[in-house]
């Protein structure tokens, strides 16, 4: 009854919840595979989204990527602590493409633009002859505008999230 | 002068939402809850090295790491989804399985808790075989062949939607409710549960409990057909695919109380054994 509340969550001394199952971990191996599946997911983003998102650059592809202006986010709210050598994640970290692009940016501007937008546009080549006219397709500058899932929009929800005071 | 006392739960729980229990959010999460099912039964088509069994051994170890942080009880089957959906796409080595289902819990938890668990915390669990920079490395992987999308439909959703439409007593419901939580659980450490929508486990797991307490008390006007019947309309199941559910989930209860005893009778010896064997503890008062 009289237990302090904070305490309901510490591991209990001596917990039989606490034992590894398959035997020992190889770390080696924990790192390669997890190089090996973040190559993979970032080789399935950049043909979903025709984007490299290592270095970036908008690629060929159906989607068209242009920088939008006025969404920068004051230096203050990136970088945590001096603007000397961020390392805040910790040691033995590899930079993250992300991190490796804020420090880029931020080297030249007082601003970032983590900001680029995405547009779907219709391939005139591809349109088929006879097929349903959606109205808009004959105009070459009607775009829909898709939602960045994967990367970017988590990206940016960060960004916004730390621009509130 | 008021006093507050604090000592009950530090999580402030928001008031059940009404608009939240319409028929309409019900129709949404039927149409969706599809999406997010593991795509294949990997043990055939994706994984060499991983047998049924571990599965079972790490859903029984993630299921009490969940009851001994006390996390919500969406956390444990949210994350034996994430588990699933990764598996059944990505081969995975069964010495990586520990991590990933601490990587699922830690994810879970932080899509539905106040207080998530730490990743410090998980890799205590996990015996210090993995470290947290570890963890959050495979966080990020889990999360890239998950797509991100974590907001899965679990059976849990569908508990109250279903609660709220049948003729019960209300002091009888959160017994009902407890014990199909622990039906839920216990449907998520078994892989067979796996690929069937949550709705359906969420319906057989409430006529299971209420069948279940039928036999020492009343808990409902209803016989146990009658009963199957209204369930089924509630969340579009057909009948008969829903009494094979819940006879299903009757036997996952019955093979594990069984177990339980076996466990009891062998590890008499050490009282500590009784205390961790605790797993889903609520079902298993029941008589059947």
């Amino acid at each position: 009854m009289s237990q302090p509340s904070g305490d309901s969550r510490q591991i209990p001394h001596s917990s039989k919840a606490c034992r590894r199952l398959f035997g020992p971990v190889d770390s080696e191996q924990l790192r390669r595979d997890c190089d090996t599946l973040m190559a993979s997911c970032l080789q399935e983003a950049r043909q979903r989204w025709n984007f490299d998102f290592v270095t970036e650059t908008p690629l060929e592809g159906n989607f068209v990527w242009e920088r939008v202006r006025g969404l920068g986010v004051p230096k203050l709210y990136l970088t945590p602590g001096s603007c000397g050598g961020r390392d805040d994640t910790g040691g033995g970290r590899r930079p993250s493409p992300s991190a490796a692009v804020l420090q880029g940016t931020m080297a030249q501007e007082d601003h970032v633009d983590l900001s680029l937008s995405c547009t779907l546009v219709p391939r005139s080549s591809e349109q088929p002859e006879g097929s349903p006219e959606t109205p808009g397709t004959s105009q070459s500058r009607k775009r829909r505008q898709t939602s960045m899932t994967d990367f970017y929009h988590s990206k940016r929800r960060l960004v916004f999230c730390k621009r509130k005071p | 002068m008021e006093l507050l006392c604090c000592e009950v739960d530090p999580v402030r729980r928001a008031v059940p939402d009404r608009n939240l229990l319409d028929d309409r959010v019900l129709q949404n999460l039927l149409t969706i809850e599809e999406r997010y099912l593991p795509q294949c039964s990997y043990f055939k088509c994706v994984q060499k090295d991983i047998q049924p069994y571990m599965r079972r051994m790490v859903a029984t170890w993630m299921l009490e790491v969940c009851e001994e942080q006390k996390c919500e009880e969406e956390v444990f089957p949210l994350a034996m989804n994430y588990l699933d959906r990764f598996l059944a796409g990505v081969p995975t080595p069964k010495t990586h399985l520990q991590l990933l289902g601490a990587v699922c819990m830690f994810l879970a938890s932080k899509l539905k808790e106040t207080i998530p668990l730490t990743a410090e915390k998980l890799c205590i669990y996990t015996d210090n075989s993995i470290k947290p920079q570890e963890l959050l490395e495979w966080e990020l992987v889990v999360l890239g062949k998950l797509k991100w999308n974590l907001a899965a439909v679990t059976p849990h959703d569908f508990i109250e939607h279903i609660l709220r439409k049948l003729p019960q007593q209300r002091e009888k419901l959160s017994l009902i409710r407890k014990h199909a939580q622990t039906f839920i659980a216990l449907c998520a450490t078994d892989f067979k549960f796996a690929m069937y929508p949550p709705s359906m486990i969420a319906t057989g797991s409430v006529g299971a409990a209420i069948c279940g307490l039928q036999q020492d008390e009343e808990v409902s006007s209803l016989t146990c057909d009658a009963l199957t019947e209204l369930l089924a309309k509630i969340t579009n199941t057909d009948v008969d695919c829903l009494k094979a559910c819940q006879e299903q989930i009757e036997a996952v209860l019955l093979n594990s109380l069984q177990q339980f005893r076996q466990e009891q009778r062998e590890g008499s010896k050490s009282e500590d054994e009784l205390d961790q064997a605790t797993t889903p503890t609520d079902v298993r008062d029941i008589d059947l």
